[in-house]
């Protein structure tokens, strides 16, 4: 299969890009001015709210790491939540990155990783199939990199609006990010990976009552353990064995 | 607000996130080099990622921080659920009017709620 989509590296890259200035760019942006506003009213101050977006830039991990600040937490305890909060990041490199082409696979991917996030990761996932692998990391780079740069300027902006910003409004922003997600859910095409949304979705919260550091943990293990096992088992056509 | 939430402690506080953020997207490389995309593995953590991403937007969807929390959860759900319907009423799907569906509704309750 030839996928011509791309002339060359630097096309990939500016289609990246281009494809960033729009949903992506906007569901981080909103979410991050809703973050600055959230820092602001707890008591924060500009540069930490600003730097946490720019550094950690893991926007469910930020509201948790604000959340215990306020609640008095002890610091490896605000550390620990975090990062369980972020064991997502693993599986979700893990899934993106192998599809590079053997080329790209070297050490500068340390670097390019941390503009990963949930919106580039969602928008690569779906378009990655109809890319050459050659061009794939182009296309990530230049789809991560204005998601990253907009999260600290969103997140200042925030900091500084909050309080005259009416509430709707701010209503309106915080609710962009879910339901960006839930939208992008529709378009994911393999059935093991559509019955692990649907059984997240239903589990998800059941483990939040439960234990709601380690839910998403325990959520994605037993959630798409189950579908992966019951498309395995019953849903993907078998190889056609012929018998001797 | 209090003294605490300014000192040196915060700074730390925000060190062990960052470095416990970035630690995961590392090990996330570190595993990817050893990982084909053809392997069942590959399959398996795909399935487990995608439960992960679907219980975080549940979570911030049913059980919200903040204002949104303010907003009931059947409103909530049924926004979403319109918005879903937008998206799927085209084969090419419909990002855009279903983002501005939810979105504009979410504004409209918002201002309703503020305007008794």
């Amino acid at each position: 299969m030839t996928l011509n989509r791309f002339a060359n590296r630097r096309h990939a890259f500016w289609s990246g890009i281009r494809d960033a200035l729009g949903a992506p760019v906007l569901v981080l942006f909103a979410g991050m001015v809703g973050f600055g506003a959230m820092g602001r009213t707890q008591g924060f101050d500009v540069w930490m709210t600003g730097l946490t977006s720019l550094l950690m830039f893991a926007l469910p991990g930020q509201v948790v790491m604000l959340e215990m600040f306020i609640s008095g937490a002890s610091l490896l305890a605000i550390g620990f939540a975090v990062t369980l909060t972020s064991t997502r990041f693993i599986t979700m490199v893990v899934t993106l990155f192998p599809q590079f082409h053997r080329r790209d696979r070297n050490p500068w991917l340390y670097v390019w990783v941390h503009l990963l996030a949930m919106t580039a990761w969602a928008v690569s996932m779906r378009e990655f199939p109809s890319i050459a692998p050659k061009h794939r990391l182009n296309y990530f780079i230049g789809l991560a990199l204005p998601c990253w740069i907009i999260a600290p300027l969103g997140t200042v902006l925030g900091f500084f609006v909050a309080g005259w910003v009416p509430p709707a409004v701010t209503l309106g922003l915080v609710f962009i990010n879910p339901l960006f997600f839930l939208l992008t859910f529709t378009d994911v095409k393999p059935w093991a990976n559509r019955m692990a949304i649907g059984l997240g979705c239903v589990l998800g919260p059941v483990f939040f009552i439960w234990d709601a550091d380690s839910s998403l943990l325990t959520t994605g293990l037993v959630a798409g353990t189950l579908a992966y096992v019951v498309d395995r088992t019953w849903l993907r056509p078998r190889p056609l064995v012929v018998k001797p | 607000m209090t003294e605490d939430l300014q000192g040196w402690g915060v700074w730390l506080g925000l060190t062990f996130a960052c470095v416990g953020t970035y630690a995961c997207r590392a090990v996330g490389v570190k595993l990817s080099g050893h990982i084909n995309q053809e392997s069942e593995i590959f399959r398996w953590l795909s399935a487990v990622t995608y439960a992960m991403v679907a219980a975080l937007t549940v979570r911030m969807i049913v059980l919200p921080l903040g204002l949104l929390a303010t907003v009931p959860l059947l409103l909530r759900v049924l926004i979403c659920g319109l918005s879903l319907a937008v998206m799927v009423s085209s084969p090419q799907r419909r990002l855009g009017p279903a983002l501005l569906t939810g979105t504009l509704m979410m504004l409209m309750y918002g201002s309703f709620q503020s305007s008794p």
